[in-house]
């Protein structure tokens, strides 16, 4: 919270206004400089329409797959140089890692892999430029690209949409780079920019520190990058200092991430730490070994055929070069690194009802948000459990164990001192208040599918909540005939007893189990089950009263009790097709269409079983 | 390939709808083929079962998974004809 007003009352106050007053004056001595800067602003506009392109594009299947491409270290790397390659944004793919870490779908040393990769993936940014843009006149190609891009931003279809945001990036990209090239030419003419360069190591730390400022302010590297080569290929820099304004614009570039962190939970936190580390440790080599690495650029030109005077291409090897060599040191040191972020970055000390996995970072990637969503309902399950267990006097770890339920429930005779109002309030009402609050906000930039996915997590939530008032109606009754000297009716209510307890360890058998087993089979088995139980307590009931086994008035008890034993079970069910089921849309569909309704579980039910007062055990 | 055949294949790949029902019964045959495995499996537990309770338990799982794959099958048969 501190850092984020902190975060504002910089950016607000004084970052913002001195930004302008120097961009005013910039205009007003040069409109050279003007011209620059419109070319910078069009190629950073491009590549936000790109961005919001790849978005609607995808459509969640950038997270599909880098779900699938993280549970190997070279896989991660992989997909880190691939999609910063194709959305030519490294600060894009690293803030998603972090929005991704933050939900709890990749491992920190997965992130780790991406924003490594990442770091390559932006070097093919300077190869285009320098080896495309720099050398055919791409402004002919942009404006035709702006204008067919247009035309299709302006379709209703979802994906003639996406095509036209990257059509109109990618124009805008090549006409930004037109106009920046235009401006240092002209530029050259009225005022030589490498009169004031610096030699030696004063200059490359010089000009690596106005590559992390400028990399700062345009929070891209890759805009930088563009900016670096155009004014090289007109001669306004030196090739020296170029590559010190290269190794700033690495450093820069992670101020995006941290400043995507600021929101994000732990392990994003830690992520954007190690971005940091893997980007300084990576300039640091690259400053301190220059010469070498120049050196080493000049054989490898001389290799690829690159005239030695053309400094725009030699500085797209030297940062292929810098950044794979960033990699090569950094990747035997990544564990120990993560080890180290684990421990100088510690998680604030939480309480069960604050949200682990809601974050504001996730908002802009509709199936992650869906994820986190589903992630934290579960940890309001895991909070309700322990309370509904501990309705039932019985401990969850016990009831999730594999020991006989019978012989737990006839242990546990003392009544729960638990007050399941207080700990409702504490555990699982703020929780699930956050809960709604966050798919309130997030529900706005989303498919009716994905509206669909969050409506149902959070009805699940209220089938928890739901399942946990029964639980209290149930604790009273519970508490009194749990210790009965009536055996019958101490054995009718720990019936129930092992029921429920049966249910919940059922329900975590359901969580558990692999893609192989079918989500529907397992909950309609302990919907059976229930029906069942039910059946048989009511089969039963009129020859306890009858033979006074039991009194009128217990006998309503349990009647109520069963009824509510009856609800929790269901409630639980029915957000365990939500929570457990597959996370592929269509699949989960598929599984729902071949689940029994009521009807048909009567039915069976009345085709296959006769009353068995003993079928309450563990059923798995 | 026919030429007829061609236009079929294309028409249906660009249409939405048979795409969607395409993908429908490939899911739904992925479930009933895995309901089929899981009664398989069932029923070859209940051969080693010698607990009665038990027995009945799993037999229940079994008609459960048979109705659920007659179900499905059922489902199946009316994506087909639609």
């Amino acid at each position: 919270m501190f850092s984020l007003t902190l975060r504002k009352i910089v950016l607000r106050k004084l970052f913002l206004p001195s930004v302008f007053i120097i961009l005013v004056y910039g205009f007003w001595v040069s409109p050279e400089f003007q011209e620059i800067s419109a070319g910078v602003s069009i190629l950073m506009f491009g590549m936000l329409a790109m961005e919001e392109g790849f978005r609607m594009f995808t459509g969640g299947v950038l997270e599909k797959l880098l779900r699938k491409t993280t549970d190997k270290l070279w896989k991660s790397i992989s997909f880190g140089v691939v999609s910063t390659t194709i959305m030519q944004s490294s600060a894009a793919v690293s803030v998603i890692s972090i929005s991704f870490l933050s939900a709890g779908l990749i491992t920190l040393v997965a992130g780790v892999g991406i924003v490594f990769g990442a770091n390559l993936g932006t070097t093919t940014g300077a190869w285009l430029v320098a080896g495309l843009g720099l050398k055919v006149k791409i402004s002919v190609y942009a404006m035709p690209m702006l204008v067919f891009g247009l035309v299709l931003v302006l379709q209703k279809a979802k994906g003639l949409k996406g095509s036209g945001f990257i059509l109109a990036g990618l124009g805008g990209m090549f006409l930004g780079i037109h106009f920046m090239k235009e401006g240092f030419d002209s530029f050259k003419a009225a005022f030589d920019l490498t009169a004031y360069a610096v030699d030696g190591y004063p200059g490359i730390l010089l000009f690596a520190l106005i590559g992390v400022v400028a990399t700062v302010v345009m929070q891209s590297s890759h805009a930088t990058l563009v900016l670096i080569l155009t004014a090289l290929s007109a001669q306004q820099i030196t090739y020296e200092n170029a590559l010190g304004l290269a190794i700033g614009a690495n450093i820069g570039t992670t101020v995006t991430a941290i400043i995507g962190s600021l929101t994000a939970n732990v392990d994003g936190r830690r992520l954007a730490g190690a971005h940091l580390i893997f980007n300084a440790v990576t300039a640091a080599v690259a400053i301190g070994f220059i010469y070498q690495l120049t050196g080493i650029v000049d054989v490898i030109s001389g290799w690829m055929g690159i005239a030695n005077d053309n400094y725009a291409m030699k500085l797209a090897v030297f940062h292929s070069i810098f950044n794979g060599l960033g990699i090569v040191l950094m990747l035997p040191m990544i564990n120990p690194m993560v080890r180290f972020l684990q421990r100088v970055i510690k998680p604030r000390v939480r309480t069960v009802a604050e949200p682990r996995y809601l974050n504001s970072s996730t908002i802009d990637l509709p199936d992650t948000t869906i994820e986190a969503v589903r992630m934290e309902t579960l940890r309001l399950y895991d909070n309700a459990s322990e309370i509904i267990a501990e309705g039932l006097s019985l401990n969850l770890l016990d009831i999730l164990s594999d020991r006989p339920l019978d012989e737990l429930v006839a242990r546990a005779r003392r009544p729960a001192s638990l007050d399941i109002d207080e700990r409702y309030d504490l555990n699982v009402k703020e929780l699930y208040g956050k809960i709604v609050e966050f798919i309130s906000n997030a529900q706005s930039n989303m498919s009716p599918r994905q509206e669909n996915d969050l409506f149902a997590l959070r009805a699940a939530g209220r089938d928890i909540v739901e399942a946990i008032k029964d639980t209290k109606h149930l604790q009273k009754n519970l508490s009194v005939y749990l210790a009965s000297e009536n055996e019958v009716i101490r054995r009718e209510y720990d019936n129930i007893r092992v029921n429920l307890a049966n249910a919940l360890r059922q329900l975590d058998v359901v969580r558990k189990q692999d893609d192989e087993s079918s989500v529907s089979l397992s909950l309609d088995s302990i919907k059976i089950g229930m029906k069942q139980h039910d059946r048989d307590l009511n089969a039963r009931l009129s020859t306890l009263i009858r033979d006074h086994l039991i009194t009128a008035p217990m006998s309503i008890s349990l009647m109520n009790d069963s009824g509510y034993a009856y609800h929790v079970t269901k409630n639980l069910v029915k957000m365990g097709d939500v929570l457990f089921s597959s996370s592929e849309s269509q699949l989960r569909e598929a599984e729902r269409s071949v689940s029994l309704d009521e009807g048909e579980l009567e039915e069976l039910l009345q085709e296959t079983q006769t009353p068995n007062p003993g079928r309450n055990d563990e059923t798995q | 390939m026919k030429l007829s055949k061609l236009i079929e294949k294309t028409k249906s790949l660009l249409d939405p709808k048979e795409r969607k029902n395409k993908a429908q019964k490939k899911n739904l045959k992925h479930v009933i083929k895995k309901l089929r495995k899981q009664e398989k499996a069932l029923i070859k537990s209940l051969d080693g079962e010698s607990s009665k309770e038990k027995s009945a338990l799993i037999q229940d799982q079994v008609n459960l998974a048979h109705a659920q794959r007659k179900k499905g099958l059922k489902v199946l048969k009316s994506l087909k004809k639609s």
